[in-house]
């Protein structure tokens, strides 16, 4: 049986948990609220064309989706703002967990009390209404209600299951003037805070109004200026005059903030906020704009009461988007050093009172100050000894790694020659990693203990020749474009000799750089990024002699997705770093390779085993235009090899 | 295979010896910690024995002394704007390790040098590395949380040629010896 209704029921007619179709109320059950209107009118609509006042009215829900992001945990506010109208907004947002039913506790519903005498009491007569239904239902045995309630025209009560037909026997006596109707519920009973959460509700529809009024969509800006004057604000109780301003800021500030789903939602949808004629003397009593709005880009403070730099000084280092200020009317204009100190603290700041203070450079500049600093990058360091033999190396390794890899591993590589590769397959961004991850050694991934570790060591230039074949084919950029090569070089002691007595000499090259990519089999083509180590040390002793001199002990390739920065790999040496050490034998890859007679010999010796020309024509393409670039001089006989007499080669003599 | 060859085991000592420097040295980047103690330079062995000082290239500049890289550390975490100590949060994603010199015997005790004592040489078999780390990853300027926006990233690549700790070697339960000392050091963050 539907319990009647009294006149005033339509105020709060039903517990917030009711199955009603209207919005509002905890929603610990309901998890989706099916009132379309919500969505369309409950928010601020900070996007859409301003809303003017009028759209306050039909503000109902008011559930927009900040609500959503309170549930996640994002509503938490700062404890500052702890007001007590913020804390009931937090309970109606948030919801709560829904009460267990206690089995042996029965509910009951009690309407007309609102219709007797009592109500003129100070708690609306609910006591006197309780001690009534005990003393009258108390007949065989002494019954105690539990729980009581008063909602609206109703009084809810909770008593034990055995007791409760002693209460409902009650239906129909009249109390205090007003016949009672007692009715057994299993509707869930009221609880206190959502009494509040009412109240906050209330409260919430009109301050999205005011929201609503005083948001500008084409400024992005949300106008919190004279706050103590607003007439909505002044119509409601919550805020008494005094500190109206301060305490209607803290809540507006909290639901504007909760109408964005993400960050950068909310960075794009307020991007200015005018807190003028405020009457603020201390921006500690608006604080929670710096961590409820900390993206914001302009900021209007003019007209208020803002004497001196410590009063601005609690948003110190925030704000760190923050591009124009207005101090406009603030007796702090007049000190002598503001501008240059309201500078140094957001490092935005472009424009102060509607004057440039500072250029967007000197603001790029002043952005990389927030965070710790990347060491500057200097050029290759190539410190490879007298014969620059790193130089020589890795002008030839690489395009012959490109054209020629038998080749390469049979003149440089012996049969304790170490390779191995490993894929750094963080990201993805690039190319896909599948041909390579079979053979990544990355001994941090695999595991020390892991076998692989040994299966993927090659060993011998035969079996790292093998290997090699399977590897897509490369293109590595020319050793002309110095900007596309870190190279970086030492010798160091303490290598095995190849004869098996004491020590030889190693030399340890890094090299860091990009180069294409095709893989056929795959039909994948891209850049990649690697590092490539090499450790070289004296040839052994053989019969015939070995090719080089030298042979690579240990050749390690890291290949991974990074791309730097657009920034060059090289970068002037920014000034005020530690000392630098003075580096002799440092050779910029951007000058001229300076070399003498054996190194020179050395590249003739390389040129005539690549194109079979005598020593002298090899000579003339080296020192010709190639200008004893390796690379260079072969790429100028390709282009003058139908030219060249039969006497150029060694073959035709 | 029930036993490991000669090979195998010198490979996995070095890949163990790699992970425990790689471990104690990037969380001691990481954490802000120096990391000068990890250098041969103050090894009372090498000192002695005259091995020059650790060779150190760091972005393409040379540093004289792993203090100076230190110093050189403390200046990258801070933070200009506050004048304050950032984080700057070094992430491992990969090492390779090849030893390349299978019997180092520099600055070791001189039975070793002379190889008197088989017992001691084949109880240090897989001891007596010189090897070479390749480490990648990524470094982040400013992972603390309290800088707001999006903190720079980069990519490192740290080379390293490790050799023994003698001191290690020869009193292996000691807690305070690294297994291996850094004689070079190349970093690059781009």
């Amino acid at each position: 049986m539907a319990p009647p209704t009294g006149p005033r029921a339509g105020t709060a007619r039903a517990p917030p948990r009711g199955p009603r179709a209207t919005g509002g109320g905890g929603g610990g059950i309901q998890k989706r609220r099916a009132n379309p209107r919500t969505d369309r009118d409950g928010d601020v609509s900070m996007d859409a064309p301003a809303g003017g006042s009028g759209r306050g009215g039909s503000a109902s829900g008011g559930r927009g989706r900040g609500s959503k992001d309170a549930r996640g945990g994002r509503g938490a506010v700062n404890s500052r703002t702890s007001s007590r109208v913020v804390q009931n907004l937090q309970n109606y947002v948030s919801g709560g967990p829904v009460g267990k039913t206690q089995s042996n506790m029965a509910t009951l519903k009690i309407l007309g009390m609102s219709n007797s005498k009592a109500t003129g009491n100070r708690d609306g007569g609910l006591r006197s209404l309780l001690t009534f239904l005990e003393r009258k239902a108390s007949k065989d045995k002494a019954v105690t209600i539990g729980k009581s309630i008063l909602d609206g025209d109703y009084v809810w009560i909770t008593v034990r299951k055995d007791d409760a037909p002693e209460i409902l026997r009650l239906n129909g006596f009249t109390y205090a003037g007003a016949p009672l109707t007692i009715t057994e519920t299993t509707e869930r009973m009221p609880r206190p805070e959502d009494k509040i959460s009412k109240a906050a509700e209330e409260t919430k529809q009109k301050l999205t109004a005011v929201l609503a009024a005083r948001y500008n969509p084409e400024l992005k800006l949300l106008d919190l200026s004279s706050l103590g004057t607003d007439p909505i604000l002044s119509s409601m109780g919550t805020f008494d005059s005094k500190d109206r301003a301060e305490k209607a800021f803290k809540v507006l500030v909290v639901i504007a903030s909760q109408q964005y789903k993400t960050a950068a939602e909310k960075r794009e949808g307020i991007q200015a906020i005018s807190l003028a004629s405020n009457g603020l003397n201390d921006v500690m009593q608006v604080f929670t704009l710096a961590s409820s709005l900390p993206d914001i880009k302009r900021l209007d403070l003019s007209s208020n009461n803002l004497d001196s730099l410590s009063k601005i000084a609690k948003w110190q280092h925030r704000f760190q988007y923050l591009e124009e200020l207005h101090l406009t009317g603030n007796p702090i204009t007049t000190q002598p050093d503001f501008v240059a100190e309201l500078i140094k603290w957001f490092p935005s700041l472009q424009n102060i009172n509607g004057q440039i203070v500072r250029s967007p450079q000197e603001v790029a500049e002043a952005l990389k100050g927030m965070h710790p600093t990347p060491l500057p990058q200097f050029p290759s360091n190539l410190r490879d000894g007298e014969a620059n033999v790193a130089s020589i190396f890795v002008q030839v390794f690489f395009p012959m790694f490109d054209t020629d890899r038998a080749r390469l591993a049979a003149e440089f590589y012996d049969d304790d020659s170490w390779f191995s590769i490993q894929a750094i397959a963080n990201s993805g961004r690039n190319l896909p990693w599948k041909t390579y991850l079979k053979y990544s050694r990355n001994v941090h991934k695999l595991g020390e203990k892991n076998p692989a570790t040994v299966q993927r060591l090659f060993t011998g230039g035969n079996l790292i020749a093998d290997m090699w074949k399977a590897l897509p084919s490369t293109r590595h950029p020319s050793m002309e474009n110095p900007g596309a090569w870190l190279i970086d070089c030492h010798t160091f002691p303490n290598l095995a000799d190849p004869t098996g007595h004491g020590f030889a000499t190693g030399l340890l090259i890094t090299v860091n750089g990009q180069f294409e990519e095709s893989d056929t089999t795959e039909n994948l083509y891209g850049k990649r990024t690697f590092t490539r180590t090499f450790i070289l040390g004296p040839s052994k002793p053989s019969n015939p002699p070995p090719v080089h001199p030298y042979r690579v002990i240990s050749d390690q390739l890291t290949l991974h997705d990074w791309t730097p920065a657009e920034t060059p790999a090289v970068q002037a040496p920014v000034a005020n770093q530690v000392p630098q050490v003075p580096v002799t034998n440092a050779v910029p890859p951007a000058g001229p390779v300076i070399l003498d007679d054996a190194t020179k010999n050395q590249l003739i010796q390389e040129v005539m085993k690549r194109t079979g020309m005598t020593a002298e024509y090899s000579e003339l393409c080296l020192s010709g235009t190639a200008n004893w670039n390796f690379e260079l001089a072969l790429k100028s006989f390709e282009e003058q090899r139908a030219n060249l007499p039969p006497t150029a080669f060694i073959n035709a003599v | 295979m029930a036993t490991i060859s000669k090979d195998e085991a010198i490979i996995r000592s070095s890949g163990e010896a790699a992970r425990a420097f790689t471990d104690w040295y990037y969380t001691q980047l990481t954490d802000g910690k120096p990391i000068a103690s990890a250098y041969v330079n103050s090894n009372a062995k090498y000192l002695a024995a005259s091995h020059p000082p650790a060779d150190i290239c760091i972005n393409g500049q040379v540093i004289a002394t792993p203090e100076e890289w230190d110093a050189l550390l403390e200046q990258q975490r801070l933070v200009p704007f506050t004048q304050q100590k950032g984080k700057v949060k070094y992430e491992v994603e990969g090492f390779d390790v090849h030893v390349i010199n299978k019997d180092y015997r520099f600055a070791a005790p001189a039975e070793i040098v002379a190889a008197t004592d088989p017992k001691l040489m084949q109880r240090t078999e897989d001891a007596r590395l010189m090897m070479v780390v390749t480490v990648a990853g990524s470094v982040t300027f400013g992972a603390g949380g309290k800088e707001k926006g999006t903190p720079p990233k980069q990519h490192f690549s740290d080379v390293f040629v490790l050799v023994p700790n003698w001191d290690y070697v020869t009193r292996p339960k000691f807690k305070g010896h690294k297994r291996y000392l850094v004689a070079s050091h190349t970093y690059r963050a781009y």
